[in-house]
């Protein structure tokens, strides 16, 4: 998804996209995982739940819901997913290794939260 | 807290205390490929996509996820999704296996086995 | 539940010998179990006995060598390097690997500054078209509870020691993106061909957990 004409001179400006088409997040944003505790099937793992991290990258196209996938849809409503950058030191407060140790991980935009300005 | 009976599933490992890694190699026996094989056509069909498959497993709940192997763990859990959806019935399947552990007895030269 | 996987639960959780599949040539169980559901699904017609037979032939043909010579061409071929890094599934369909599914593949290389270490906690999504099937420890709660928590320690089981100046990054695949390493290319390697290089390449190098190293006595 490249840069969209936002001029308001624009003849394209006044477009409306659907709920979800949009990219929510853009690298560099500072983001909160949800702390919410989903039963039946998830993919953000319990360790980072409530974690604060940095965008890194989105990745496109958006895909279906994988959480929902485990339940059988097989099309639809897509979403972004993001790659997000989480030190250690913030999952792991006892973290042994180096502090500019890290980890990423692919995080679907119903589970973050822009925090910061 | 027995909430987290349901909120952190079987699978959800990441963090928890754990052994040495064992770093053995296991040669898959070649049913495993074949269950392999069965769960990449099955995704590609989306009879059972992959993740339902690993809801499917999740869903063993962790005593069953803890005792059974990687491919045992497919396995029921392919036969648990198709009961569901209909596409295949508990009888159906009990039926099958029977057929299936007699014909491969017999095909051993065995005689018919008592199990299924 | 909580005991259940911290202690023997977990622990047990493998698909190691322990649970012979064949011990004195009977099928077991789940091997039986197995049959029963791909053969009632084959004679209603959903999917071919030829569509399983040819998934076999092609996890036959995806092994570690395919990952070892894409690095090796990375090593040698600066343009491929840029687009592989750029885009991995592309790159890497242009070569004739097919991705059999919705995956991606987003390779990660590794610098002075940097080193990337991939597992799956949740379960073990592993980059398969260009590596294979992954091995036995990768799939097994020790690997995947401890590598996110826990890398270096890991990193040292593997004999892989890095200063604390190297960052290290855990990618904990949870999506559609699959994680293949770029590792880097051995000191004194500058008179050995894209083959030679190739066959240093292991696939625990391309998972992050050790470094690739040139024979004892064959620096150059």
């Amino acid at each position: 998804m490249a840069e969209t004409e936002t001029s308001h001179d624009s003849p394209f400006a006044h477009v409306v996209l659907a709920t979800g088409e949009a990219v929510v997040f853009a690298p560099g944003d500072r983001v909160r995982v949800d702390d919410r505790k989903p039963v039946g099937h998830y993919r953000v793992p319990t360790y980072l739940r409530g974690k604060t991290g940095t965008v890194e990258c989105v990745y496109l196209p958006a895909q279906l819901n994988n959480e929902e996938e485990g339940f059988g849809r097989n099309g639809g409503a897509k979403r972004h997913y993001y790659r997000i950058g989480v030190p250690m030191t913030e999952i792991w407060p006892a973290y042994a290794g180096s502090p500019q140790d890290s980890l990423r991980i692919e995080v679907f935009e119903g589970w973050l939260e822009r925090i910061g300005a | 807290m027995s909430d987290v009976i349901v909120t952190r599933l079987p699978n959800d490992v990441g963090g928890l205390s754990a052994a040495p890694i064992d770093q053995s190699d296991h040669v898959l026996a070649p049913w495993e490929k074949r269950c392999h094989a069965l769960a990449d056509v099955l995704d590609f069909h989306k009879l059972i996509n992959t993740e339902e498959k690993r809801r499917g497993v999740e869903a063993l709940g962790s005593e069953i996820v803890g005792k059974l192997s990687y491919y045992e763990r497919w396995a029921v859990a392919f036969a648990n999704i198709l009961f569901q959806k209909g596409v295949l019935t508990p009888e159906d399947l009990a039926k099958r296996m029977r057929e299936v552990e007699r014909r491969l007895a017999a095909e051993r030269g065995d005689s018919p086995g008592a199990g299924i | 539940m909580t005991e259940a996987r911290t202690n023997r639960g977990h622990d047990h959780d493998h698909g190691d010998p322990h649970a012979p599949i064949v011990a004195d040539g009977q099928p077991s169980y789940y091997e039986i179990m197995e049959t029963a559901i791909r053969e009632l699904l084959v004679e209603r017609g959903h999917f071919t006995a030829a569509e399983i037979h040819r998934q076999i032939d092609l996890l036959d043909s995806r092994t570690p060598a395919l990952g070892a010579a894409i690095v090796a061409r990375a090593w040698t071929d600066p343009a491929f390097k840029v687009r592989l890094l750029a885009d991995g599934r592309a790159t890497v369909e242009d070569l004739g690997i097919s991705f059999y599914d919705d995956t991606g593949l987003v390779v990660l290389e590794n610098t002075p500054e940097v080193h990337h270490l991939i597992v799956c906690t949740l379960c073990s999504c592993y980059p398969r078209p260009v590596l294979g099937l992954p091995p036995e420890w990768y799939k097994l709660k020790p690997y995947r509870a401890r590598a996110v928590a826990e890398p270096r320690s890991v990193l040292a089981e593997f004999g892989t020691v890095l200063p604390d100046e190297v960052e290290i990054q855990v990618h904990d695949s949870t999506s559609m993106a699959r994680y293949l390493v770029l590792p880097r290319r051995p000191d004194g390697s500058d008179h050995l061909s894209e083959a030679e290089l190739a066959a240093l390449v292991t696939r625990d190098a391309m998972i992050g957990v050790r470094l690739v190293e040139l024979p004892q006595g064959s620096r150059s």
